[in-house]
């Protein structure tokens, strides 16, 4: 992973329990959170969880029926798009057909009124700055996808905005593309040192690019957080089952005292959980233990756990090449978990239908109840 | 690639077969009539015959009288003016129906702009005779009012009478180009200009405008073209200083008998139309290459 740069720790945008209604739809439900400056954020949900709206109350194209958009400490309410020190890359990109490549970066210095060199410099700088230089002449309708995108990155950065908003951008580009442009967008935001706010439905575009990540669900933040808290410690099911993959097993809490909660869960028996490695979850739903695929171990013969092991069979096999995934049935339990392995030298792969046995640690394991 | 080569050529032959219809269609009702009137035009016009003789003198009749030239620039006048006031008229229409009308009642919008096609051109025309005649509804209301002491004569059997009537016909027929082109433009591109620091009417200015082009330039040659050849309405509502060219021709044909002279005329007509539409399509240019 590349090194994130470090945010200042400065308030950029702030929402104070912002609501917004559609008529009787209610798109967001209360939204509190903080952004520093300097930061990558990432709003990540479902499609029609309010996050494209959040971002949209930023640049100012979307009122809100509640609440406070603090940006740089003013409050944003009564400021139009074009008074904002936002700028936004669009979705479709919104590249004007009618102008060159040129033309639509240098779209916002009209109010400058800067000399034509001056521009014509500015342009160029910004043109480099997203690897096409010397595209400037060309028509903005005879660009690819890729080219496109970059067009729409220099057109707002050109403008130096105190925040650069991101709605869905990579979404529209082909897998090799959309990697190589995370990668280019992270050393992007570290130079220019702008927050860069990213609006995705890709949890793992999310957690490749974010300082820190706000899931969404139904208006509302599930959790925001950094990527390791929320891959590793999800504060609810419903998070857990967004981000990666996680196995659930059925499970019940015995006892609870301040440094250890004690359960029965199904499979792996009577353990302790830390409490920091405890979800909550909505009361009356049962408990049940999480975890990832990865973080058991498929022991192959004469092999020996490091903490623990259980006995498994292996029901079904799916080869990626550097993986394999294995859907396992654990001794004891009912349900099919998936595990997954790398394939590394000399390891082999196993059959449908084998025994075998798993190394596992408790603290592995993510109760929520 | 033999056979895609076939394939290809089984493609163009259907095509072929698509168009001959209307292709024959054109060719015989359109181009056989329009080099007949050319071929006429060039001959001389006798007594009670056309005597089949080369000559150029029509269209020195056409271009050095007097009486043909000013009816010429007048037909000119009337039509920029007509394309002008509709156009105008039509683009505020279509921007309202593209943007601010619900999406679920732009059909029906749609449909109420084309009621004026229920009722026939013809009596359209004769409305507005009824409308701003010396006894009609302008001048009655007017009258009634007390806004005026005696009718208005400089409402009908004029040019401003003709301007009128045309600009009401042909308003549909420019609000429907520019209505499409309007709807073609992403609507996000409005919000990244003012995105890009620009107020509402700057962005209408740098994007909404240059977008909406070409169908402003369709709707100026939907009414353009037709206009300067109208017939009906300056028969009817021009008077004797509304006439234009259509009823020069018709006069030189039908009641003096100069079918040369009258093909000259036409023939003339029609080079200006199709170099004015020329010169106006090349000044126009840069809006209409780039696609969406």
């Amino acid at each position: 992973m590349i090194p994130k740069p470090a945010a200042s720790g400065q308030t950029m945008i702030e929402f104070k329990d912002v609501h917004k209604w559609y008529g009787d739809y209610h798109a967001l439900r209360g939204i509190s959170a903080t952004i520093r400056a300097g930061e990558f954020f990432s709003l990540l949900g479902p499609s029609g969880c309010g996050k494209t709206t959040l971002l949209r109350t930023i640049a100012g194209f979307e009122g809100i029926s509640e609440g406070v958009v603090l940006i740089d400490g003013k409050d944003a309410t009564d400021i139009p798009p074009n008074k904002r020190p936002t700028n936004m890359v669009f979705q479709s990109y919104a590249i004007f057909p009618h102008l060159t490549v040129a033309q639509n970066v240098g779209f916002g210095l009209r109010k400058q009124r800067l000399a034509k060199a001056d521009l014509d410099a500015r342009v160029a700088e910004a043109l480099e700055m997203v690897g096409l230089k010397g595209y400037g002449a060309r028509a903005a309708h005879a660009l690819s996808g890729g080219q496109r995108q970059r067009v729409a990155l220099a057109r707002a950065l050109i403008l130096k905005p105190k925040v650069l908003l991101l709605d869905e951008p990579l979404s529209a580009l082909d897998k090799k593309m959309r990697e190589q442009m995370q990668v280019e967008l992270i050393k992007l935001q570290r130079q220019v040192g702008i927050t860069f706010i990213l609006v995705t439905h890709d949890q793992e575009e999310a957690l490749v690019m974010s300082d820190r990540i706000a899931v969404m669900f139904e208006g509302e933040i599930a959790q925001l957080s950094d990527a390791e808290t929320l891959y590793r410690r999800p504060n609810s099911r419903r998070v857990a089952d967004f981000i990666g993959t996680m196995n659930f097993l059925p499970a019940e809490v015995i006892s609870e005292t301040a440094g250890s909660i004690e359960v029965e869960a199904q499979g792996f028996g009577r353990i302790h959980v830390d409490p920091k490695q405890a979800a909550s979850e909505a009361p009356g739903k049962s408990a049940s233990i999480g975890f990832r695929p990865e973080t058991l171990t498929i022991l192959h013969e004469g092999q020996q756990a490091t903490d623990r092991e259980v006995g498994a069979v292996i029901e079904e096999v799916v080869y990626y090449g550097d993986m394999t995934y294995y859907d396992v049935k654990i001794d004891g339990t009912q349900k099919m978990v998936r595990l997954s392995m790398r394939n590394v030298f000399g390891r082999p792969v196993l059959d449908r239908g084998a025994r075998t046995r798993i190394a596992w640690s408790p603290g592995a394991l993510v109760l929520f109840r | 690639m033999k056979r895609s080569a076939r394939g290809a050529g089984t493609e163009a032959s259907s095509g072929l077969l698509l168009v001959s219809p209307p292709a024959i269609y054109a060719l015989v009702l359109l181009a056989a009539p329009l080099a007949t009137i050319i071929l006429y035009s060039f001959f001389t016009d006798g007594y009670l015959e056309v005597i089949r003789e080369f000559t150029l003198a029509n269209y020195w009749e056409t271009w050095v009288n007097p009486l043909y030239r000013t009816v010429m620039l007048r037909s000119l006048l009337v039509s920029v003016l007509v394309t002008a006031a509709t156009v105008l008229l039509a683009f505020p229409v279509a921007y309202f129906v593209s943007f601010h009308v619900d999406p679920s009642r732009k059909s029906l919008w749609l449909f109420l702009i084309t009621i004026p096609f229920w009722t026939s051109y013809l009596i359209r025309v004769f409305l507005w005779k009824v409308i701003l005649g010396y006894n009609g509804v302008v001048n009655s209301g007017l009258l009634s009012l007390g806004i005026i002491d005696e009718p208005l004569t400089f409402l009908l059997y004029n040019t401003n009478s003709v301007v009128i009537t045309l600009a009401h016909a042909y308003a549909p027929f420019a609000i429907l180009p520019i209505f499409v082109a309007l709807e073609k433009i992403d609507r996000s591109l409005l919000e990244a200009g003012q995105d890009l620091g620009e107020t509402k009417f700057a962005t209408f200015c740098r994007v909404t405008l240059p977008l909406a082009m070409p169908g402003v330039v369709a709707s100026v040659l939907i009414v353009f073209i037709p206009t300067i050849g109208d017939y009906v309405t300056p028969q009817l509502v021009g008077g004797p200083e509304g006439r234009m060219v259509a009823n020069l021709i018709q006069l030189q044909y039908l009641r003096l008998d100069n079918y040369p002279l009258g093909s000259a005329i036409a023939v003339s007509a029609m080079g200006i139309v199709a170099i004015i539409s020329l010169i106006f399509l090349g000044l126009t240019r840069r809006y209409l290459r780039a696609p969406k």
